[in-house]
């Protein structure tokens, strides 16, 4: 007995592609998910196989207006929920904005330093203390000896330490455990000009400069801010491109 | 027996301080504005002003009175200051309300005369007016300082020294004296008269039993108030600490001390002041705010330790003497799933470090409603948060948005086209986007500030926020 031919379903090609996405995307992942702490931003969460990893030094390189601080401030939202986070500051913050972020404020530790001296020892106490999530700082001029010492407490801590710069130097790459450059891409602007003109928005892409387990030039684009919705957001690409922005800051 | 204190309008006595009345009549208010008179002296009371009235109803009444705005903070710190003094007397104090006590004087040598006089001699620093009286029982004693200062109420004769006093020693409520008074009632002799059973049935049980009072009973229960307990220890040798090492060996003995007292008591330290005795005879004082209440020993000594090697001594030490503060009572606050706490121990000598090495506390920030950037935030103290349990998971947590950083507010150089910036800086960059202006205008009332605020975004790529004030242009800060 011969029976017809089974008739291709549409839906079971569908299902089936679907499939094959989904398990090229958890085969892509390059390390393990679950393993650090989430920045808010997807396609870089992705990238780093869940968020910024803990007890290491983490470098976020790039010029003004490069997302920098607002991987900063998803860091610390996220390390915020659950514990307390620190930013060395010398009067930049701007805590309404960190607020706004999902910040919770009263567990954010705004430690005043403006000295290169006081600046890592703010650190070292901070990352000593155990109780601190996440250390934000600056990158002021210090021995490769101290960027090493700091590593290691962070190490021992478990503790991550952000340092937020333009350029890095040989001592500060060289005890970083992971170095990401930022850029913006494009700007989202909401309505045409003038007083209903607002910045809704901008894309950040960052490459990954020194990772454990990814190859240097592993990349990713993340829009931040309000979705768009519709014809009243436009998009405008900056003239350079991250390549020649990054390149720049080297 | 008990002995009653009584002082007529403390908050006169509170804000006059002693000193004489003067020509001039004082009116005592809750506050300055929409406030009520409280206190007043006998000019004011003479000319028509009473207890309740406006401030505006009693001026109108005393004319050229001296208004003064009641201090309720310094009068219950005085009250207590004065209470801790009498515990030198006996120490069982009843403190019913400011400006009223009652003094057990049972098992205390000496008799009425005796006792009024030691309670006059340790009051007389505190310059209050007083009225002293002595009875079997709290009303009794009430009484006889109502009648005259310095009466004594002996047993047997309270229905013949009350009968005649009006009803206002019973402190009724006005809607019960007005009854009475209707009935003809008007002191206590005749309120004894009447019938308990019916009486209390009619006017309820608290009228009740201030016809007891009327007839010399009181049941009211006397509660001795706490007392202040002092916690505190030194040491003094005979030799000198040249070296720190030393100074925290000796430190940390007093500690353990303190330690081992606050546990005994079941307190917890909100603060701490070290004495240190120099050899040169200064003695400098030093003065510790713990972030969190603490009777741990070690956190105590490290947040100690971080102060202390902050300072520099012209001499050797030879003594120190410690003392806890601002005690509360003990016990941590502890969830059933308290595992992801916080450390409170831990951030308390972290902070005193960063305040030790920077020379400034570390702060945390307070959002405010303002509409200039700057005074959107403002910081204070960093202090823990009294829950620290995890919260939401990380998937609920908002969109991320663009960060705003505050830059030193300079001066830049902006051409205008079409009423908006077309070039900023030097050298000048062209702006490719151009949001705004939004006006912030305040202080209309004084030295106005109006503003015109922009976003920009430059030909580099740049985002920044400018405004024009006047005829000049800043940048204020930019986004990252």
């Amino acid at each position: 007995m011969r029976l017809p031919a089974a008739s291709p379903d549409p839906r079971r090609d569908a299902f089936n592609e679907l499939k094959q996405r989904l398990h090229g995307a958890r085969a892509a992942t390059a390390v393990a998910l679950n393993s650090g702490i989430p920045t808010g931003l997807s396609g870089l969460d992705r990238l780093l196989g869940g968020g910024f990893p803990c007890g290491i030094l983490v470098t976020l390189e790039g010029s003004r207006s490069s997302g920098r601080w607002t991987i900063v401030a998803g860091l610390l939202a996220a390390a915020t929920r659950c514990g307390l986070g620190a930013v060395i500051d010398a009067g930049e913050l701007y805590p309404p904005a960190l607020a706004q972020a999902g910040v919770r404020l009263d567990r954010l530790l705004v430690v005043p330093a403006r000295t290169p001296l006081g600046i890592a020892r703010a650190a070292d106490i901070l990352l000593r203390s155990r109780v601190v999530r996440v250390v934000i700082m600056g990158a002021p001029v210090l021995r490769a000896a101290v960027w090493a010492r700091l590593a290691g407490l962070a190490h021992r801590a478990g503790a991550l330490l952000v340092v937020v710069t333009t350029a890095v130097d040989a001592e500060l790459a060289a005890s970083a455990g992971m170095r990401l450059g930022c850029a913006l891409l494009r700007l989202a602007v909401f309505g045409s000009r003038g007083l209903w003109c607002t910045f809704a928005g901008f894309t950040v892409h960052t490459e990954v400069r020194k990772h454990k387990r990814l190859a240097p030039g592993a990349s990713s684009c993340t829009r931040v801010g309000t979705p768009a919705d519709g014809a009243l957001v436009r998009e405008r690409t900056l003239k350079r491109t991250p390549i020649q922005a990054l390149a720049s800051d080297r | 027996m008990l002995v009653c204190l009584r002082v007529p309008q403390y908050p006169l006595a509170v804000v006059l301080d002693g000193a004489p009345p003067g020509n001039v009549p004082v009116l005592v208010a809750d506050r300055l504005e929409r406030g009520r008179v409280i206190a007043l002296d006998d000019r004011a009371y003479a000319d028509g002003s009473r207890v309740g009235q406006t401030i505006a109803q009693a001026a109108a009444a005393t004319s050229q009175a001296r208004v003064v705005v009641y201090d309720p903070a310094r009068g219950h710190a005085l009250w207590n200051e004065m209470l801790d003094a009498l515990d030198a007397v006996t120490p069982l104090i009843d403190d019913v309300r400011e400006g009223l006590a009652f003094l057990d004087m049972r098992g205390i040598a000496g008799d009425a005369p005796v006792w009024m006089a030691q309670i006059r001699e340790v009051s007389a620093r505190f310059s209050m007016p007083l009225c002293l009286g002595t009875g079997a029982n709290r009303f009794c004693s009430y009484a006889a300082a109502w009648i005259g200062d310095g009466t004594i109420l002996t047993r047997g004769e309270e229905a013949q020294r009350l009968h005649s006093l009006p009803l206002q020693v019973l402190e009724l409520d006005p809607d019960t004296q007005e009854r009475l008074h209707l009935l003809g009632i008007a002191t206590l002799g005749e309120l004894a008269k009447l019938p308990h059973g019916p009486f209390e049935r009619r006017f309820g049980r608290d009228a009740a039993r201030r016809h007891e009072w009327a007839r010399g009973i009181d049941r009211t229960p006397f509660v001795p108030r706490g007392h202040s307990v002092t916690i505190e220890a030194s040491m003094f040798g005979e030799g000198q600490a040249d070296d720190e090492a030393q100074v925290f060996f000796a430190l940390r003995m007093v500690l353990t001390r303190i330690c081992s007292d606050l546990g005994r008591c079941g307190k917890r330290a909100n603060a701490l002041q070290l004495r240190l005795e120099l050899d040169s005879g200064d003695r400098p004082v030093l003065d510790v705010l713990l972030v969190a209440p603490t009777s741990d020993e070690r956190s105590m000594f490290e947040v100690l330790r971080a102060k202390l090697e902050g300072l520099q001594f012209a001499a050797p030490v030879v003594g120190l003497h410690l003392r806890a503060l601002r005690l509360e009572e003990g016990g941590e606050e502890l969830a059933l799933f308290s595992g992801g706490d916080i450390d409170t121990q831990r951030i308390a000598v972290t902070l005193a470090r960063l305040e030790a090495v920077l020379g400034e506390p570390a702060l945390r920030a307070e959002l405010r409603d303002a509409h200039p950037l700057e005074e959107r935030y403002a910081y204070e103290p960093f202090t823990i948060p009294k829950r620290h349990a995890c919260e939401a998971p990380l998937a609920t947590l908002p969109a991320t948005v663009p960060q705003l950083r505050l830059l030193r507010v300079q001066e830049t150089d902006v051409r205008v086209l079409r009423g908006e910036p077309a070039f900023v800086g030097t050298p000048f960059q062209a702006v490719l986007e151009c949001a705004g202006p939004w006006r912030i205008e305040e202080g209309w009332f004084g030295a106005a500030v109006v503003r015109d605020e922009y976003d920009v975004l430059l030909e580099d790529g740049e985002m920044y926020r400018i405004y024009r004030q006047g005829a000049r242009w800043y940048v204020r800060g930019v986004y990252d």
